[in-house]
């Protein structure tokens, strides 16, 4: 794709600014109607959906230019997705996420590349993390559990820790505890250890489409070898890259699954039973790449047409992503089967989630507006009077934590995965 | 249009840097508006680029902003939620700022027990109706949806929404304004004046409701309202509105108190005779013509398709050509959906008796699988939230609204079918637009408070993407315009839009010839009091001295 293919998604747009709101049906106070964290932060019109197709036809069109201005207004956006979702609430003939991404793409390809991106992706291309950790030390949370090594055996199934389950130390206990439930469920798998390497999902998302090819082609090229047909990972962006962005661009056919997803299958079939009580009151957080995003890929190449004279169709039809068909009850079911755990709602859920504010490359390259937006998300889940927010995804988690040591909420922060250990 | 620093420098010292731009594509983003590729030169999409685009956050930042634009004759042009072309600037040679009025985005009270709610320009119908519902109250969303702006409903424009019919206009639901006149002076309505609170726009104080909206408002070209009171409604539903299902189609579940139908009619006489005889009973909560929006050769397909959380355009194309839903599409073809909200459970079983016998007199009818449990749940979200507007964009991201002349429902059933052979004749000249059938015609069942006296406007969907599809579409405004002086009918919405790419000498010549010149000369005095630089545009009309039939105000 081209920024040019997304013209006619700019020329019919209609600036209703449906793509700043959660989808209206679901709006419950004033406080947590807004969905678009950058436009919260950027505040013109440009920091949202409508307004960056109006940017990429403004620049296409020669009217304007790359300014520092429109790239912070290209950049600082966690791509989160909630304005695909309500745009298409209405919208047959609208890519709004995808136009944003190529239009990022598009940005980074003319060298307008914010400067605070560059030691991240040093760190990518030479210690294939973006976490800026030595490469080494990436297996280390691994060492004495006697997990069997896929760079030297096979099993058909890997678990792919990802970066910062791997590197961050708050959070690695989670790919101890994931690896705990894999084994009592009798699962034949193994891991790459320190020849594991970043889905590359994150440089995709800030327009570094090159840098996820590289990590995409040394991680599938790892598997093939290891016999791999399905892989696991407790992490929500992986999942992402590898459900959907592998999928699209590499045309992988790998099975992939989310830790939420074997959990709620092994409590179904009876082969996990939990059993301990977990006495909190928490509310779940969905992870933008594993709710509205984490819908199956489905290979599309086609042509637009035109059907009754002018409305618009497609040869063959478009698959319609819209958040439907996302990750939501496999969580929520591995919360209402924790004994003593009492489960509640925030307002934005599912599709019309919040985003934590870490995505994008936002946790990165613009870490007050990441914050900032997980504060927010905070208030919300403060307001339903749990105790702890959870969540399945660790770069969620992290800028949680981090929100929560700068902020004034007082809430646990807590992995999901965790907490299934915890009732074992 | 380069302008002097200092103005720019003036403004940042009042707003800071940070809420303020003069980035070219940020403008753009502002230029950018819906319907401008149907009067613009070369059909752009482009309205004029502002100036500059800045972002208040209070009316005193208001006020100063509006005193430096006094001070280098600068034009000013607020926006709230909203879009339209009549948003962004008029004309390209008269540098514009664009007060764009997000930050300023405040719920300032909910007066539960005198139903008045106080608000800031950029709370959103959902928000307040999400608020208040919570108190059993409810606001009249108009027609637009639930992603406009109150205060820009109520102050500038019609105000009018499918729970008119029981709620009331936004504009006559306005119960106070607070608005800084292009000149920079903050005027406050009615008993705000006078220190008595929010909940009369009429006095003690002056009243200038006749002043600053009239029937169409000033949109946008009479300085900026920062603040407005707005009267609520009783709402006798949950507290929190709980929606069920995937995107898109959401679904509301129907409580024993509500009832959710779509009736069918034979005829445009038996229309009219059902809408009278449903307003002489008062009954009903919400009454509109909603899904025609579609055509009603295709609203079926459509909205089937809809419900589907997988289903395409390409489904919709399929499911056109089933004979049965072809059926259903003569079944429904004039029709129209209501909403009866009881008290209580007795009392909405009553309006369903009176109902069942308006029908039974009328020949009106159930449409059958409109009315099953999914598409009413449907039907019941979407007219209570008004959350699914944009489906107006749906075919293909342009639609333009023709006709929409408002009157008594013997004028309705008589301007309808010429709208609809009208429509018809050109979708069959050019396949520019789409072809859905010559009866697209939606709207409410109340343009004025309370109902009796309404009006419906054609959905012309076209591309914007397409040239010869928009200029199939403007080529239709002027053949709607043709059509109605040759039916001796007032002209509609098509001619409210084009007059926006016209010059002024051309649309004072218009004015000159309207039956009431009067109006747009007392408008004109106001203007000269109010806006005496002339920094608002002429999306507040008037007319020139000496031009049009002499009365006792064309001479003073």
């Amino acid at each position: 794709m081209a920024l040019e293919d997304f013209r006619a998604d700019a020329m019919r747009c209609t600036r209703c600014a449906y793509c700043k709101w959660i989808p209206f049906d679901h709006v419950k106070s004033w406080k947590y109607a807004k969905g678009c964290p950058s436009i919260e932060a950027g505040k013109f019109h440009s920091y949202s959906a409508g307004g960056r197709l109006v940017t990429a036809l403004s620049l296409m069109d020669g009217r304007s230019t790359v300014t520092p201005a429109v790239e912070d207004s290209v950049f600082k956006c966690t791509m989160c997705g909630l304005c695909d979702v309500s745009c298409k609430l209405c919208r047959y003939d609208m890519e709004p996420l995808a136009a944003m991404s190529e239009l990022r793409a598009t940005l980074v390809e003319d060298g307008h590349v914010p400067a605070q991106v560059e030691p991240i992706l040093k760190s990518l291309r030479t210690e294939f993390n973006m976490l800026q950790k030595p490469r080494a030390e990436r297996g280390n949370w691994a060492k004495e559990l006697g997990l069997k090594d896929l760079s030297k055996e096979q099993a058909e199934v890997v678990f792919h820790a990802g970066c910062r389950y791997s590197f961050d130390g708050d959070l690695g206990h989670v790919a101890k505890a994931s690896v705990k439930i894999l084994k009592q469920a009798g699962l034949d798998f193994g891991i790459m250890g320190e020849n594991e390497s970043c889905c590359g999902g994150r440089a995709h998302t800030m327009g570094h489409r090159k840098d996820m090819h590289t990590r995409a082609t040394h991680n599938l090229t790892a598997w093939k070898k290891a016999g791999v047909k399905t892989i696991v990972t407790p992490c929500s962006d992986c999942y992402h890259a590898f459900k959907r962005l592998y999928a699209s661009t590499e045309g992988s056919e790998i099975q992939v699954l989310h830790m939420v997803e074997i959990v709620d299958q092994l409590l179904k079939d009876g082969k996990l039973k939990l059993t301990k009580a977990v006495n909190k009151k928490v509310t779940y957080h969905d992870p933008c790449h594993l709710g509205r995003q984490g819908e199956p890929f489905v290979a599309w190449n086609g042509v637009e047409k035109k059907i009754f004279g002018q409305a618009v169709a497609y040869e063959p039809a478009r698959p319609r992503y819209n958040g439907a068909f996302g990750i939501y009850e496999a969580p929520r079911n591995i919360l209402k089967a924790i004994p003593g755990l009492q489960f509640v709602e925030m307002e934005r859920i599912k599709e019309s989630a919040w985003c934590c504010g870490s995505g994008g490359g936002c946790k990165e390259t613009y870490p007050d507006f990441a914050l900032s937006t997980a504060n927010q998300r905070l208030d919300e889940a403060q307001s339903t009077g749990a105790d702890a927010i959870v969540s399945a995804c660790p770069w969620c988690e992290r800028n949680f934590l981090d929100a929560n040591q700068e902020g004034a909420s007082k809430l646990e922060v807590l992995d999901i995965i965790a907490l299934v250990e915890q009732a074992l | 249009m380069e302008i002097s620093r200092d103005a720019y420098r003036a403004i940042e010292d009042i707003v800071g840097a940070e809420n303020i731009s003069d980035d070219p594509a940020f403008l753009d983003s502002y230029a950018f508006q819906w319907l401008a590729e149907l009067v613009r030169p070369e059909n752009s999409h482009y309205m004029p680029r502002p100036w500059a685009v800045v972002l208040p956050a209070t009316t005193e930042e208001v006020q100063a902003i509006h005193r430096v634009c006094n001070k280098y004759g600068i034009k000013i042009k607020p926006i709230s939620t909203g879009w339209y072309h009549w948003a962004a600037p008029m004309k390209d040679n008269e540098p514009t700022i664009q007060i764009d009025l997000r930050r300023m985005d405040k719920i300032i009270s909910i007066d539960e027990k005198n139903m008045v709610a106080v608000v800031e320009p950029y709370v959103t119908c959902a928000q307040l109706q999400a608020e208040v519902m919570k108190l059993g109250l409810n606001i009249n969303i108009i027609g637009a949806g639930c992603s406009t702006s109150i205060v820009a409903s109520a102050s500038t424009y019609f105000g009018a929404g499918p729970s008119s019919y029981y709620m009331g206009n936004n504009s006559d639901n306005l119960l106070g304004q607070e608005w800084v006149t292009p000149a920079g002076d903050v005027v406050l309505t009615g008993s705000l004046s006078s220190d008595c609170g929010w909940f009369c726009g009429e006095g003690p104080g002056p009243s200038l409701r006749g002043v600053t909206r009239g029937n169409m408002g000033s949109r946008g070209g009479l300085g900026t309202y920062t603040k407005c009171a707005i009267k609520l409604a009783p709402w006798h539903g949950a507290a929190v509105l709980e929606p069920q299902g995937p995107p898109p189609a959401y679904r509301l579940p129907i409580p024993e108190n509500t009832r959710v139908y779509t009736i069918g009619v034979p005829s445009w006489d038996a229309f009219a005779e059902t809408y009278l005889n449903i307003y002489d009973n008062e009954i009903g909560y919400i009454f509109h013509r909603q899904f025609n929006l579609a055509g009603a050769d295709l609203a079926p397909a459509l909205w089937l398709t809809y419900l589907r959380p997988d289903g395409t355009m390409n489904d919709v194309e399929t499911a056109s050509k089933d004979p049965e839903m072809q059926k259903l599409a003569d079944e429904g073809r004039i029709s129209f959906q209501i909403i009866l909200q009881g008290r209580s459970v007795d009392e909405v079983k009553l309006q369903d008796k009176i109902l069942d016998a308006i029908m039974a007199k009328t020949g009106a009818y159930k449409v059958g699988r409109f009315c099953e449990q999914d598409f009413a749940e449907f039907t019941h979200m979407y007219l209570q939230r008004l959350g699914h507007k944009h489906c107006n964009f749906i075919w293909v991201g342009g639609y333009m609204g023709s006709w929409m002349q408002a009157g008594i429902p013997d004028f309705v059933k008589n301007y309808s079918p010429v709208a609809i052979d009208g429509f018809y004749r050109d979708q069959k000249q050019s396949d520019g637009l789409v072809q859905c059938g010559g009866d697209a015609l939606m709207g409410c069942g109340s343009s004025i408070s309370g109902g009796g006296y309404f009006g419906f406007e054609q959905f012309v969907s076209y591309d914007p993407n397409d040239k010869a599809s928009v200029q199939a579409c403007v080529k239709h405004m002027y053949d709607a315009i043709d059509d109605c002086k040759a039916n001796g009918i007032p002209l509609g919405k098509e001619y409210i839009y084009l007059m926006i790419g016209w010059p002024d000498e051309q649309i004072w010549n218009d004015f000159s010839k309207a039956p009431q010149t009067f109006v747009l000369h007392f408008q004109r005095k106001i203007k000269e009091h109010f806006d005496p630089r002339e920094l608002g545009d002429r999306n507040y009309p008037w007319l020139p001295k000496g031009m049009g039939q002499p009365n006792f105000i064309t001479q003073s």
